[in-house]
């Protein structure tokens, strides 16, 4: 499936099995089309995330859950995660293979996964250790089986050994991926110089093991079917890699000529690039450099070591000469699409021509040969017999996969047929018929995002390419691994196509559909209707019953035309605030909360208040330039001379206050926190002539941070205000609220409810450097007195600042004009909490 | 010279025959006058017109090349955006004369009024008597020469241009400064006064833009958003979000910035079910001939209306915001699809004209990219009035965007933090609006439809008056729609969301009963064919579509619009970046994504049992949350979410 297809936003039924190895279901994640476009659902948005966070343990486990072979991937994996990727389409793709490279080089080597252990009686043998069988013993070893894995070869690897030449991949790589996985299976047995029909036989493997899955690979090069290519310097490609990659460097002719334009071919021209003798190799390929194969890197370093490419050539004869080839060839042009929809090279007339070389190596495909499965039957011609639905060949015990069963492919697409194989085997064993189709599991680790604020800015970066070395001949690698500070800026550069986006409307689901939606033709009737069935269905009510009310689900009502609109960006909004007529602040604000805060806080917010001229609320003073707002928490408590304001706290139930003004300008209050308190506390106030109430939200004003424990009580306020509005008398005591205000829009919601000013605590607690913790505010020791007193002023501006914006918004250029007309809620809960009427409705 | 009298001919004809005999290059004498509103609007030809007494409103405003003389007085708003040519006026003028010229030459024998020169870009404004109060108020550019004493705050909050003072100041406004004056400066003012035989012995005073508020000081960290269930609906009180932007309050000492839309789960459409079951909608062959869609808009007072294929149009996203590609992409794409593109604010583009089939044409307080010249060669008008996603604040470009070309177009400087006007010169109340429309409809000759944009908010009163002042069509902008850049406060908890906006729309208007008069056209949130066809059955005539767009083409729902950098080449003018877009391929996405949409609209409309998208009503929809049940008065019915699609299901 391409990343776009219905089936990427729709999966298909996931096995039970997979369930905790899927996150599919939840509603904020969509598979990124990286992940989709792996074979073996590589969940590289988390590890790229990782990455970023310098986790590369937790990348290492990332990248591993789902491939065994993760360090020969961080190699030479052909990564079809990268042209899905969507970065692609913008300034290139995210190098996903090589922060994988990355990873594994940090760590490859030495990070040890946890062991599987056997739990099952039954057996398993496999035919041939590379990438499909090895892939497929790993998942049946962690199903808990024991495994019998028969090599031909003298070592493990298949392909990933004998196809691939080392200065992509060295030994010493492989041979980490093979330990990782040997060692942790703790029921893997290897049978190594085992051939089929040779140490072994079908009928010996099928009475020792209750399965069989044969993933012999595709070893032999297919023929050109071209008069003379059975000179004996015409090889076929994985031939002449085998002959290599087993050690030895043969000498060859000056110039040797490679045909075809696939993964083979293109290891073969840059083996024989390296090896004595050769000065020149020129590869043949029927089609342009638009439709060759061979990935893009691959052919880029071959073009860049010096390979020549002749393109749209055909060999049509070869012949020998005394001492050299001549290869028949025409040129071709491209015809009409056939059934795979490539365009057919289809041969110029009268473009015969000759190349002369003194060797031919022939890649045009792989096919697989087997006299045992030929004698039972079991061969499709130069395939096994297998179905690719059930991994099932003609012997219901008997299983296929990778390149033998399907025809050569790539390392990951054998490792995703090695994981499909043992689905199929794992059910067969435990007698299940018809198990649920196969589906890749997609899991994501839900990474945050990397803040790096370059990430739009950053080119892809190529690691440094070193060719052919100073001795070609000894294969040195071709190509160096990130460092540190190079994959972080690679990996800072993903979208994250997996992750959850920071707006509800356009969530990655609703995201991902609508890009669905941009590439559905209007004539694609399933894919249209099925889509339209994933849109109708409504989303999970966002506000379930029992959420508290929330300031948040209060809103401005703007000016428009029935309300002049000001120039928010210009006209000026008053925001300073006259307590009773005796202090003028310069801000709606009061600070509370920190009279238990470590003394180097309560000193830098003391500064930052008095640069302020705020007020601090509580029973302590923070210093002796703000004005303090004495918290009385008992009767016994003095009140002090020096403190801009006594405020007496109300109980649980309201006695007689005694409050004495110690100095003129003192003003005077009662804080209370309990609705049932109000009507008591506001009469006494209004006959003493007291200038203000602090309302107190929390029930626990003065403590430590009660924000954090309880939601805020916004009935108190509603209710005051009620009683006041009842009484006709809202202009005679100024009303201060205290509880989870946590922003100048909060603030101005406050505001515009019935109150001069709010007091803040964790706002501010935050702002200079708090942690929450365990309901507990805790501060560090990385910023000073000056910095602290820094972030409060900056605080305070800003919520100043934002206060205002929300005034001018409504067309008020005092923020004191705010009223509760101005405000409407969005949820019932919040308006019956706070009586402002619900959008929409009248009342 | 031909002679019109206004005795007997009305204004609109008698404009008629301005421009006829404009474009035959003969000269006009308008006779009686008698101070009436739009004189000489539109005319476009180098001719002479001369006005025997006194001008109303906008005299000569929205002209190019034209030459007029007033004898008299005139009312506010002289010269309205007037291009190249002059006005010479005997007497006094009124408020904000000279408004938003970009080149043209007025000279005022008398007295200005108010706000002279007010967003003006390019030309000349001379008052040979004295200026009230906020002269040069936002001016971006040209000249304004004063002769004798100027009000109070002159120069108020200019970003560009010169103004020079023969008499006293009596003080200066916000971010203006004196400056010295170059003796060519002086040379060229004198020519200027000699050429229109004013004399004048005195010295001048030259007062240009301090440059103290044209960037932000300190710049905001850019953060990549956290995921919105982090921070909306059921998430905890303190939350990350909360804590992020506190601590970076703590830096900036301000309210931050940011793109997109509405971040929080607000009641929306997605909380209204239809009433019957759709689960076989749509499997006709060839549902879309099947339902009649197509649909126009703004042809109720008789101007042409659009011709929409379905009841769909693109919603009003600037270039400027967007990406001189980006722009191209969706005007193809609205042509593919035979539906209508917008400028948004900051003016048309060739390019944009020629991608877009039928392209309506925004106004803002501004006057960005605003003139005559693109007005004649729209599809339809529109006034900004405010934008949902920030209803009450004016078009936000950080300095990044305001590339050298973009400026030209706007006709401001480069390179400022560019933060629009959220209030028309001319437009302080109903009343002047209707006098606004009446000017663009004679500037065009009564054939485009002429619309305004509202953000949601006071909608129930607001839209009585929209339809009162005469609009032909309104578009009615949900605190859901997007924006480039803007405060992200405001984006967040200013106004009422889309669904709460057409129903108080629609029982507003019944109220008044002018449903009839006016057409709706619903945005800000909407995503696919459901959501329009739930705002259809709410009464809308058309829904239109923006993020949504962006989205089908290519946008990641990264919200870091404002930066100007943006990773995909849609929201930047960063060249670098633009080039990522490519604008063939995602012209085909969004059509795709548009003929999905269509889709979608014809596969309910049938399945809800009609052939026609009028036939769509409230009476096929029931609300799944308390909040929308008492928002649209739909029955509550949480049974219908049952109906949930399961998570995985087989697909065929």
């Amino acid at each position: 499936m391409t990343v776009y297809d219905l089936q990427r936003i729709q999966l298909p039924i996931l096995p039970t099995e997979f369930r905790d190895r899927d996150d599919s279901s939840d509603t904020h994640f969509v598979p990124a089309p990286c992940q989709v476009a792996c074979p073996v659902g590589t969940d590289a948005p988390s590890y790229i995330g990782y990455i970023w966070e310098g986790k590369l343990e937790k990348a290492f486990e990332a990248i591993t859950a789902t491939n065994p072979f993760s360090s020969i991937c961080g190699r030479v994996c052909d990564a079809p995660c990268e042209p899905a990727c969507r970065r692609s389409d913008s300034d290139g793709p995210v190098q996903i293979r090589n922060l994988k490279r990355h990873v594994m080089d940090e760590l490859g080597a030495s990070y040890r996964l946890p062991q599987l252990s056997v739990t099952q009686t039954e057996t398993v043998g496999i035919i041939g250790g590379g990438p499909a069988g090895l892939t497929a013993a790993n998942d049946l070893c962690a199903a808990g089986y024991t495994v019998h894995v028969y090599e031909m070869t003298d070592r493990l690897g298949g392909m990933m050994v004998w196809g691939i030449p080392a200065f992509r991949l060295p030994p010493g790589i492989i041979q980490q991926d093979i330990d990782r996985l040997t060692n942790r299976c703790e029921g893997l047995h290897i049978h190594l110089n085992s051939a089929l029909g040779e140490q072994v036989t079908l009928d010996e493997l099928k009475s020792r093991h209750n399965a069989v899955l044969m993933t012999i690979g595709a070893w032999r090069g297919k023929p050109m079917g071209i008069p003379g290519e059975d000179h004996p310097r015409v090889v076929d490609g994985v031939g002449f890699l085998r002959r290599v990659n087993g050690g030895e460097r043969p000498e060859l002719p000056e110039t040797v000529v490679v045909i075809g334009g696939g993964d083979v071919a293109m290891d073969a021209c840059r083996v024989a690039k390296r090896l004595p003798g050769c000065k020149h190799v020129k590869v043949i390929y029927r089609r342009g450099p638009d439709e060759i194969p061979a990935r893009r890197t691959e052919l880029e370093g071959a073009i860049e070591e010096g390979i020549e490419f002749i393109y749209h050539t055909q060999q049509v004869a070869i012949e020998s000469n005394v001492d050299s080839l001549v290869l028949r060839c025409v040129r071709t042009e491209l015809g009409d699409a056939d059934e795979d929809g490539r365009r057919r090279p289809v041969a110029v007339t009268d473009s015969e021509h000759d190349v002369e070389c003194g060797m031919v190596i022939a890649s045009v495909g792989q096919q697989t040969e087997c006299n045992e499965l030929s004698q039972h039957n079991m061969m499709a011609g130069d395939r096994i017999n297998t179905t690719f639905e059930g991994m099932c060949t003609s012997d219901p015990k008997v299983f296929a996969a990778g390149d033998g069963a399907f025809g050569g492919s790539t390392i990951v697409m054998a490792m995703h047929h090695g994981q499909r194989a043992a689905y199929y085997v794992k059910a067969f064993l435990e007698g299940r018929e018809n198990p649920l189709p196969y589906r890749t599991p997609y899991r994501t680790r839900r990474v945050p995002v990397a803040q790096d604020i370059m990430w739009e800015k950053h080119p892809v970066h190529h690691p440094e390419f070193f060719g052919l070395g100073e001795k070609p001949v000894d294969f040195p690698e071709i190509e160096a691994t990130y460092n540190r500070e190079t994959a972080l800026a690679e990996a800072a550069r993903c979208y994250r196509c997996d992750a959850e986006t920071g707006s509800a409307d356009y969530a990655v689901r609703h995201r991902e559909d609508l890009f669905s939606m941009a590439r559905t033709g209007p004539t694609d009737l399933p894919k249209l209707q099925t889509m339209l069935q994933r849109r109708l269905p409504v989303r999970d009510n966002p506000y379930p019953p029992g959420r508290p009310p929330n300031l948040d689900d209060i809103v401005f009502l703007p000016a428009n035309l029935s309300r002049l609109v000001i120039d928010p960006y210009r006209e000026a909004c008053k925001v300073s605030t006259d307590l009773a007529g005796r202090i003028e602040l310069a801000q709606p604000f009061l600070v509370t909360g920190f009279d238990q805060a470590p003394v180097e806080v309560r000193d830098g917010v003391g500064k930052g208040l008095a640069q302020s001229n705020c007020g601090y609320v509580g029973t302590i003073p923070l210093n002796d330039s703000s004005p303090w707002f004495q918290l009385l928490t008992s009767r016994e408590t003095e009140p002090s001379a020096d403190a801009a304001a006594l405020l007496q706290t109300v109980g649980e139930k309201f006695q007689t206050p005694q409050l004495e003004r110690q100095h003129d300008h003192q003003i005077l209050g009662l804080a209370v926190s309990s609705s049932q308190l109000l009507e008591e506390s506001l009469q006494y106030s209004l006959e003493q002539g007291l200038d203000m109430m602090l309302l107190d939200g929390t029930g626990q004003v003065g403590e430590a941070w009660p924000e954090l424990h309880t939601a805020p009580d916004f009935g108190i306020l509603r209710d005051a205000v009620a009683i006041l509005r009842r009484l006709r008398r809202e202009e005679e005591i100024a009303l201060v609220y205290f509880g989870g205000i946590r922003s100048g829009t909060d603030a101005a919601k406050v505001i515009g409810l019935g109150t001069v000013a709010v007091a803040l605590g964790v706002c501010v607690g935050l702002a200079v450097g708090g942690q929450v913790r365990d309901g507990n505010l805790l501060f560090s020791s990385d910023s000073n007195a000056e910095e602290r007193a820094a972030a409060v002023v900056n605080i305070l501006k800003a919520n100043a600042s934002e206060a205002s914006m929300m005034a001018r918004c409504t067309g008020k250029t005092n923020l004191h004009n705010l009223e509760p007309e101005d405000l409407r809620s969005v949820t019932i809960s919040t308006a019956s909490a706070t009586g402002i009427p619900l959008v929409g409705t009248r009342n | 010279m031909v002679t019109i009298d206004l005795a007997e001919l009305s204004v609109r004809d008698g404009n008629e025959l301005i421009r006829k005999h404009g474009a035959a290059g003969e000269d006009v004498e308008v006779t009686n006058p008698d101070a009436r509103h739009h004189i000489g609007v539109g005319l476009i030809s180098p001719i002479t017109v001369k006005i025997r007494g006194s001008a109303g409103y906008f005299c000569a405003g929205l002209t190019d090349q034209a030459h007029f003389k007033v004898d008299n007085n005139v009312g506010w708003g002289l010269g309205d955006n007037m291009y190249a040519g002059s006005v010479v006026v005997s007497g006094n003028a009124g408020a904000i004369a000279g408004v938003a010229i970009r080149g043209a030459e007025l000279i005022v024998r008398g007295n200005v009024g108010s706000r002279a020169g007010q967003v003006m870009k390019a030309g000349t404004l001379c008052c040979a008597g004295n200026a009230n109060f906020m002269a040069g108020y936002m001016m971006y550019g040209g000249r304004i020469i004063i002769l004798g004493d100027s009000g109070e705050r002159l120069g108020e909050d200019m970003t560009g241009g010169e103004i020079f003072v023969g008499g006293s100041i009596q003080d200066l406004g916000a971010d203006a400064e004196v400056t010295d004056i170059a003796a060519d400066e002086i040379e060229s003012v004198r020519e200027f006064l000699d050429r229109y035989k004013i004399s004048f012995k005195g010295s001048f005073q030259k007062v240009v833009n301090a440059g103290k508020k044209l960037r932000y000081d300190t710049s905001e960290q850019q953060r990549r958003s956290i995921p919105f269930f982090s921070f909306s609906g059921d998430s905890s009180y303190w939350n990350p979000k909360i804590q992020e932007d506190i601590h970076i309050k703590s830096h900036i000492g301000r309210y931050r910035i940011r793109g997109y839309g509405g971040a929080r789960s607000l009641p929306h459409l997605a909380d209204l079910a239809f009433k019957r079951d759709l689960s076989g909608a749509g499997h006709d062959d060839d549902v879309v001939s099947q339902v009649e869609m197509h649909t126009e808009i703004g042809g109720k007072n008789g101007a042409n209306p659009l011709k929409l294929s379905m009841p769909v149009m693109i919603a009003p996203m600037s270039y400027g915001a967007l990406s001189r590609s980006t722009k191209e992409a969706i005007g193809i794409a609205s042509s593919l699809s035979r539906i209508a593109e917008n400028t948004g604010e900051g003016g048309m583009s060739d390019a944009q004209r020629d991608a877009a089939d039928q392209l309506i044409f925004q106004c803002l307080g501004g006057r960005l990219g605003w003139n005559i010249h693109d007005m004649l060669r729209a599809d339809g008008l529109e006034i900004y009035i405010s934008q949902g996603a920030k209803p009450g604040l004016g078009g936000q470009l950080m300095a990044k965007k305001v590339t050298p070309e973009l400026a030209a177009i706007r006709g401001i400087p480069a390179g400022i933090d560019l933060r629009s006007p959220s209030r028309h010169p001319d437009i302080l109340g109903a009343d002047d609006l209707v006098i606004k429309i009446e000017e663009f409809r004679e500037a065009t000759g009564y054939r485009l439809p002429v619309s305004v944009k509202l953000g949601a908010g006071r909608v129930r009163d607001d839209i009585k008056i929209a339809a009162k002042d005469g609009f032909d069509f309104i578009e009615l902008d949900g605190m859901q729609g997007s924006t480039g850049a803007g405060s992200a406060e405001v984006i967040d908890y200013v106004g009422i969301p889309t669904l709460a906006a057409i129903i108080e729309a629609e029982e507003a208007l019944a109220e008044i009963g002018r449903r009839q008069d006016v057409e709706i056209v619903l945005m800000g949130g909407m995503r696919d064919g459901a959501d329009a066809v739930k705002g259809l059955c709410l009464g809308a005539d058309a829904i239109a579509f923006g993020t949504s767009v962006l989205i089908a083409g290519g946008c990641i729902a990264c919200m870091q619009c404002h930066v100007g950098q943006c990773v995909t080449g849609i929201a930047t003018q960063d060249p670098e970046h633009e080039k990522r877009y490519q604008a063939s391929v995602e012209a085909q996405n969004i059509h795709r994504f548009l003929e999905s949409v269509r889709w979608q609209i014809a596969a309910i409309t049938q399945g809800l049992g009609y052939a026609d998208v009028r036939d769509l009503s409230r009476e096929d929809l029931v609300a799944v949350t308390p909040e929308a049940a008492a928002i649209t008065g739909l029955p509550y019915a949480p049974e219908y979410r049952e109906n949930r699609v399961p998570q995985a299901v087989k697909v065929n």
